[in-house]
């Protein structure tokens, strides 16, 4: 299974036909990052024979941007808004990850979205898992993909 | 009174997205009524006619699936058509939803002529 190749498409389907913003894949991110500073992140928890959790993490600016795009209207400040747009754009992103999973022979559940939102915070990784980070450049900036899963 | 359309969905982003698809498919309708989870759309539904309902499958309180399972069983209601939109376009639980009444189903990420050809039958 090629998890970067299944998130690169994923990320990008939901952009070409939701949000109609040109967007273009980074190579994965080796090195792990889990410090954020003003930043907005939605996350996902999975569940079942493949547990883990699919996030997206994004600055501030580019958080605001891509839920401008998304409903359509200016956004200037991290609302409500945005930090329900990043949870169901995380939300898609891990849906077409899970239907993956389960073609493979796999059972997964998907949480409902949450979302994180600070000047700083901290999220620690699952244990002993897989970790594919894969980096996405817009015309307002870059965010993250960061799907963890294990057996 | 005019065509009425329901959309049940948690996620209010998602729920003025398909809104805007809905507008912008063409279709003819007249209002658009909103709900956030299948509960709170059971309790519109007492007192409000709709002539058609899109639906999310993942969500608090009350998801997709249970909400078809009771709609079922509601006379006044059981015949409204409902097409689930949603992130798990899986087989099984598409299949489910069909087996509970779903007229259909619509997978996220999607374009309005996405939304044109799986309701353009049922409005």
């Amino acid at each position: 299974m090629d998890l970067q190749k299944n998130i690169t498409d994923a990320t990008t389907e939901i952009f070409e036909t939701m949000i109609m913003v040109d967007i273009i894949a980074g190579d994965p991110i080796t090195e792990k990052i889990n410090n954020f500073k003003c930043s907005v992140s939605g996350v996902i928890g999975l569940a079942g024979s493949c547990k883990g959790m699919l996030a997206i993490h994004l600055p501030d600016k580019v958080a605001m941007s891509i839920t401008g795009s998304f409903l359509g209207m200016d956004v200037t400040e991290v609302d409500d808004d945005v930090t329900d747009a990043i949870g169901e754009l995380a939300n898609m992103v891990a849906g077409n990850i899970k239907m993956i999973l389960d073609e493979a022979g796999n059972n997964v559940t998907v949480s409902i979205p949450s979302c994180v939102h600070g000047e700083e915070y901290t999220m620690d990784t699952v244990s002993d898992s897989q970790r594919v980070v894969i980096p996405f450049n817009i015309d307002s900036g870059q965010f993250l993909v960061e799907l963890q899963i294990k057996n | 009174m005019g065509k009425r359309i329901l959309v049940i969905d948690d996620s209010s982003t998602m729920r003025k997205i398909v809104s805007r698809s809905l507008r912008q498919a063409g279709l003819e309708f007249d209002e658009i009524l909103e709900a956030s989870d299948g509960q709170e759309a059971l309790n519109l539904l007492e007192n409000e006619k709709v002539d058609l309902i899109l639906s999310d499958i993942n969500m608090p309180n009350m998801d997709g699936i249970e909400f078809l399972r009771q709609k079922k069983e509601l006379d006044a209601i059981k015949d409204i058509p409902v097409v689930m939109i949603t992130t798990e376009g899986g087989a099984d639980i598409i299949g489910e939803a069909k087996s509970l009444g779903a007229a259909g189903s619509v997978k996220k990420p999607f374009k309005p002529d996405t939304i044109n050809e799986v309701l353009g039958d049922l409005i």
